[in-house]
């Protein structure tokens, strides 16, 4: 009698690890997509950026750090990325603080301000994507017997900290 | 006897954080009063209350941005445009000197709104410069207002030609070398053979993974030696990777008063200075010089400057813990050759002392500002600032 017990729990516990496999998968694919959504936005704050760089009467010294972080949005390599991201938030903020470019170039910083609350909210759909997708990663069951094959564990990048 | 100037100085970094630019400048200023020039300072100012000096103006609150590997604390923007038109406009200044021209910072937007006698002092080093296919064009057309441009050593001097293609007098930084003068050796810093370290130690340029490599070997030799290691940074972070053996032989003593660095200086056998890149001018190193005491340091062209090649001090190929290793224990079991190493040191520092730097800087102030011309807005902004004004009231 016990070995269909025995069995019923072996199928039963199968049935659960599959469950928790795909569970993980679509955790993955929900970082996954929330990351291709929020580069998109970066990629276009970046163009954005590089717009406010050539305006003749912005100073030399917030074009330099402009144009300097939207080419380096478009590196590949995520460190240098995350830096560029994280210099170009400060600027537009220091950039945002004197009224009379909001008078002088409504249009320019009206999208700004858009795609600004856009990615506000993109970067919280991917930090809340990389946590619970950590947290589930993190149980015992998963890394036993390595549910989560060998999808790289995936990170908030440092410039998802800063405030926008 | 020469003229008495009204001289601008603008440093593109927080007055009240930690490095060796605004030390500088802080030096520069007070040398420059001390000389009956009337000295005003623009720099960004965290906390205005925190002040000592009352020559410096605050432009505003600086920023982070992370800058070629490092964390820049600096200052641009609209707001701060119009401070620095307004402190240029209303100064009447017969030299303008900016520091770092090219960074972006009040340096940079002080050279592009100025006309006139302007000098500027470059003391970045660096090899690799990210993007700069798209920055230099901004750059480059407002570096070339500057009337002459001060680099300050020949590494910072060969940055600017590779990227900006513009030539520079290289006039070094300065120190107070009498300050550094009859420093009284600690005991507790003493005891048996040491080496000492200097710099923000977490940094992997400063080389102390270096000097940790190293150590097994001289230790060979030199069973009583112990490592003192001064400078801010978690020594914790060092210490986990560390050998438990050699622990119990590194001291750390987190960062000296200036007082004490002399005194750090004056207790130890050797200064080693493993920096493995990255160094424009090495500031401590002529510092340790003026002290006394006898230096090892790696062959990067900014240490052989102020060495001279070796003159005041040993060398060793930069990034080779062997070399390191042998040049050091050789070096401690000779006390006759550490002897005269320290005794003649001091002397080699003399050309960095401020008396001698700031002639040399107060030479090209006279330069540039020979036919009596004030510095002014550039014409592009006075009508910029016509308009603000003009919608102001």
């Amino acid at each position: 009698m016990e070995w269909v017990f025995a069995l019923l729990f072996a199928l039963v516990f199968l049935w659960y690890l599959t469950f928790t496999a795909s569970r993980l998968d679509r955790l993955h694919h929900r970082v996954e997509t929330s990351w291709a959504s929020l580069d998109a936005l970066l990629q276009r704050r970046a163009a954005i950026a590089l717009e406010i760089a050539f305006i003749p009467s912005l100073d030399p010294a917030a074009a330099v750090v402009l144009t300097r972080s939207a080419y380096l949005a478009r590196e590949a390599e995520m460190a240098e990325r995350s830096e560029a991201e994280e210099s170009l938030t400060n600027a537009i903020a220091l950039i945002g603080e004197s009224e009379d470019f909001h008078k002088e170039y409504p249009e320019i910083s009206e999208r700004l301000e858009v795609v600004t609350s856009k990615i506000r909210i993109a970067i919280d759909l991917h930090r809340e994507a990389v946590a619970t997708t950590k947290l589930q990663r993190s149980r015992p069951v998963v890394r036993f017997f390595r549910l989560a094959g060998r999808a790289p564990l995936p990170v908030v990048h440092p410039f998802e900290e800063v405030p926008l | 006897m020469r003229r008495k100037l009204r001289i601008g100085l603008v440093s593109p970094y927080g007055w009240d954080s930690p490095g060796g630019v605004q030390v500088h400048i802080r030096d520069l200023s007070k040398f420059l009063i001390a000389n009956g020039h009337e000295v005003s300072v623009l720099a960004p100012v965290d906390d205005e209350d925190g002040i000592e000096e009352d020559f410096v103006v605050s432009a505003g609150k600086p920023v982070a941005i992370p800058y070629n590997g490092a964390v820049a604390r600096v200052l641009f923007g609209p707001v701060a445009a119009s401070r620095v038109r307004q402190w240029i406009s209303q100064s009447d200044f017969d030299v303008l000197h900016i520091h770092e021209p090219a960074i972006p910072s009040l340096g940079l937007l002080a050279c592009s709104i100025a006309e006139g006698p302007l000098v500027g002092t470059f003391h970045v080093a660096a090899q690799k410069f990210k993007v700069a296919f798209a920055i230099v064009p901004i750059v480059e057309p407002i570096v070339e207002r500057l009337r002459a441009r001060i680099a300050v050593s020949e590494v910072a001097r060969e940055t600017l030609k590779i990227h900006i293609e513009t030539d520079a007098v290289v006039i070094p930084n300065g120190i107070g070398w009498d300050s550094f003068q009859g420093a009284r050796p600690r005991l507790e810093w003493q005891l048996g053979k040491t080496i000492g370290f200097i710099g923000r130690f977490g940094e992997k340029r400063k080389g102390l993974s270096l000097l940790i490599d190293a150590l097994p070997k001289i230790i060979e030799s030199h069973p009583d030696l112990k490592v003192l290691i001064a400078g801010p940074g978690d020594p914790e972070e060092i210490l986990k990777q560390v050998d438990p053996r050699l622990r119990t032989r590194l001291t750390f003593l987190g960062l000296l008063s200036e007082e004490e660095k002399r005194q750090f200086f004056k207790s130890i056998d050797l200064y080693v200075a493993p920096n493995i890149g990255g160094e424009s001018f090495g500031i401590i190193l002529a510092e340790a010089m003026a002290t006394g005491v006898a230096i090892l340091a790696s062959d990067l062209s900014a240490f052989k400057y102020v060495l001279e090649d070796g003159k005041w001090g040993v060398h060793f190929e930069a990034s080779n813990a062997e070399d390191l290793a042998v040049k050091a224990s050789t070096l401690l079991s000779d006390p006759a050759r550490l002897a005269t190493l320290a005794s003649m040191s001091s002397e080699g520092a003399k050309r960095f002392d401020w008396p001698v730097v700031a002639e040399k800087i107060m030479d090209v102030y006279d330069l540039v500002s020979g036919a009596g011309e004030k510095v002014v807005l550039a014409s592009g902004n006075r009508s910029w600032n016509k308009l603000i004004r003009g919608r102001g009231e």
